[in-house]
């Protein structure tokens, strides 16, 4: 009787991918978890401390001006977790030098991809939503909700965190990365189209606008979140899904490069 | 002879020369220090300052004069501090992390002189940044200043307060952590919930009044007094408020200054 050799487990196939997937959440919940307490706090300080400090700066407004600056209290609450915390997770990674480890586990590449994305996509919810709210008890607006929020907020988050993903994998020096975020908090707070009407901002900025994501990310959530602010939501909903697929292909190239 | 004895003793460590020559090579010692930083501390003076008057001129629909002063004379202030309370804790926090701390104190200089070159250090960037964001103000928005001379006591105590209590809060704590926590909040405090770039009664009432006894407020309001006509109030009880902090960051940067291991 001889023992039949003991056979490797086959690594290909959709169960392999489901199952690889499964590890990397798990493996990045358990590695970000005191950065993930961290990035829900700083999520509703940013979300919410603007909605009080936009109001500090501005006094008296309108209702519509108020209004504005709800509904755009979540696109800016999903900013600083897919385009400032996720570039830096992997910017830690890198000064860390535990980058090439992550790459070298025994998982499909593009399942540790899958990975970050659900994971900061779900993370970046219920801070959106204690922001939203925080907002909305601090002015005296009426919201609109309507079932498009959900999606909105979802396609939102998910085209910010993979373009984090994909511009902190394809820059080698983490610390371009870490000013470009800097750079990127500063326009969404103050250089952007997300609080206030993009007709506010001189044409050319605003044909800028119409290109980065910012504005677009505004546009969706306002839309589900009242009537009449947003003309046509759809350039915007088409927008955010050119940015997420861009950002994917890029993530891909960059993921699938070997040294 | 004589002459040959006197030129083999060290130089004496004490006086007035001594102080002095101290302190320009502390000067110096501090300029080559941040060479690689001070590119980069420009711009964010510029940002900070400019950026301010700009941005938030993007996002106010009607901008009317007295708002655009209160902008701008924020922006001014914001220049003053930030290199003093944020940047400047930054630096020591990360001189204690790597452990190049104790070397800078170890150093053959009074330590009076090394704190007196960064406060001349920091004066020498933020002034320059004060009068971008003025001029900033001038050309986007037509603002009339009306500058009177208590401009030199105004931006002299604002600097004076501003770097020193960042000098306090840098050494007086012992962990680099909880000072670049400290500082990243003031950030903040400082943009956001204190009225330095907007009225102060766009604040809830009981912010306001925590805003009256905290240094930022005092500032912008003497120096909105040193450089405007009629929107500034109450400036005699901002300068006591800004004195007392003045002299409270003096006490403990001294009293840190003095203390041995």
């Amino acid at each position: 009787m001889i023992a039949r050799p003991h056979t490797p487990v086959v690594r290909s196939g959709i169960s392999y991918w489901v199952d690889s997937y499964r590890t990397m959440v798990r493996f990045e919940l358990i590695n970000l978890r005191t950065f993930l307490a961290v990035a829900l706090v700083i999520q509703v300080m940013t979300g919410a401390g603007m909605a009080y400090l936009y109001g500090f700066y501005m006094g008296d407004m309108p209702v519509t001006a108020q209004l504005f600056i709800v509904t755009g209290i979540p696109a800016l609450a999903l900013v600083p977790i897919g385009l400032v915390m996720v570039p830096g997770s992997i910017m830690l990674h890198k000064i860390r030098d535990t980058y090439d480890f992550i790459w070298s586990l025994p998982v499909p590449r593009m399942t540790s991809a899958a990975a970050t994305f659900t994971v900061f996509t779900g993370l970046a919810l219920p801070g959106t939503l204690i922001a939203l709210l925080v907002a909305d008890v601090y002015y005296d607006v009426t919201l609109q909700w309507s079932w498009l929020f959900v999606p909105a907020v979802l396609l939102t988050s998910l085209m910010a965190t993979s373009v984090g993903f994909a511009v902190a994998h394809a820059i080698p020096e983490p610390r371009y990365t870490n000013l470009l975020t800097n750079i990127v908090m500063f326009m969404a707070i103050l250089f952007a189209p997300i609080v206030v009407p993009i007709a506010q901002f001189p044409e050319w900025w605003a044909s800028v606008h119409r290109v980065l994501p910012f504005y677009h990310m505004a546009q969706v959530i306002r839309d589900s979140l009242s009537d009449g602010l947003v003309e046509s939501a759809g350039a915007s909903w088409a927008m955010l899904s050119v940015w997420t697929v861009v950002a994917w292909l890029l993530a891909g190239w960059v993921v699938g490069r070997r040294k | 002879m004589t002459v040959a004895n006197a030129a083999a003793l060290p130089a004496k460590r004490a006086g007035v020369g001594h102080w002095m020559s101290s302190y320009r090579a502390m000067l110096r010692w501090q300029l080559t220090d941040m060479r690689l930083l001070l590119p980069m501390t420009v711009l964010v003076q510029l940002l900070s300052g400019v950026g301010l008057v700009i941005g938030f001129g993007l996002l106010i629909p009607e901008m009317t004069q007295r708002l655009a002063l209160y902008l701008s004379t924020g922006a001014v202030v914001v220049s003053l501090v930030i290199v003093g309370v944020i940047m400047g804790p930054q630096l020591i926090a990360q001189q204690k992390a790597s452990g190049s701390y104790d070397f800078m104190w170890s150093l053959p200089v009074p330590r009076s002189s090394a704190s007196a070159a960064w406060v001349t250090l920091n004066a020498s960037i933020a002034i320059p940044g004060m009068l971008g964001a003025l001029v900033a103000a001038i050309l986007r928005y037509d603002v009339a200043f009306d500058v009177t001379l208590m401009v030199v006591p105004a931006v002299g105590l604002t600097l004076l307060t501003g770097t020193l209590l960042g000098y306090a809060l840098a050494h007086g704590i012992p962990k680099p952590d909880i000072t670049q926590l400290i500082s990243q909040l003031l950030i903040f405090v400082i943009f956001g919930f204190s009225p330095v770039s907007y009225p102060i009664e766009n604040l809830p009432g009981w912010l306001a009044t925590v805003n009256e006894y905290l240094p930022f407020y005092p500032m912008a309001n003497v120096v909105r007094d040193s450089l405007t006509d009629g929107i500034a109030t109450n400036v005699g009880r901002s300068y006591l408020v800004l004195s007392i902090w003045a002299v409270l960051a003096s006490v403990i940067s001294a009293a840190v200054l003095r203390r041995r291991k």
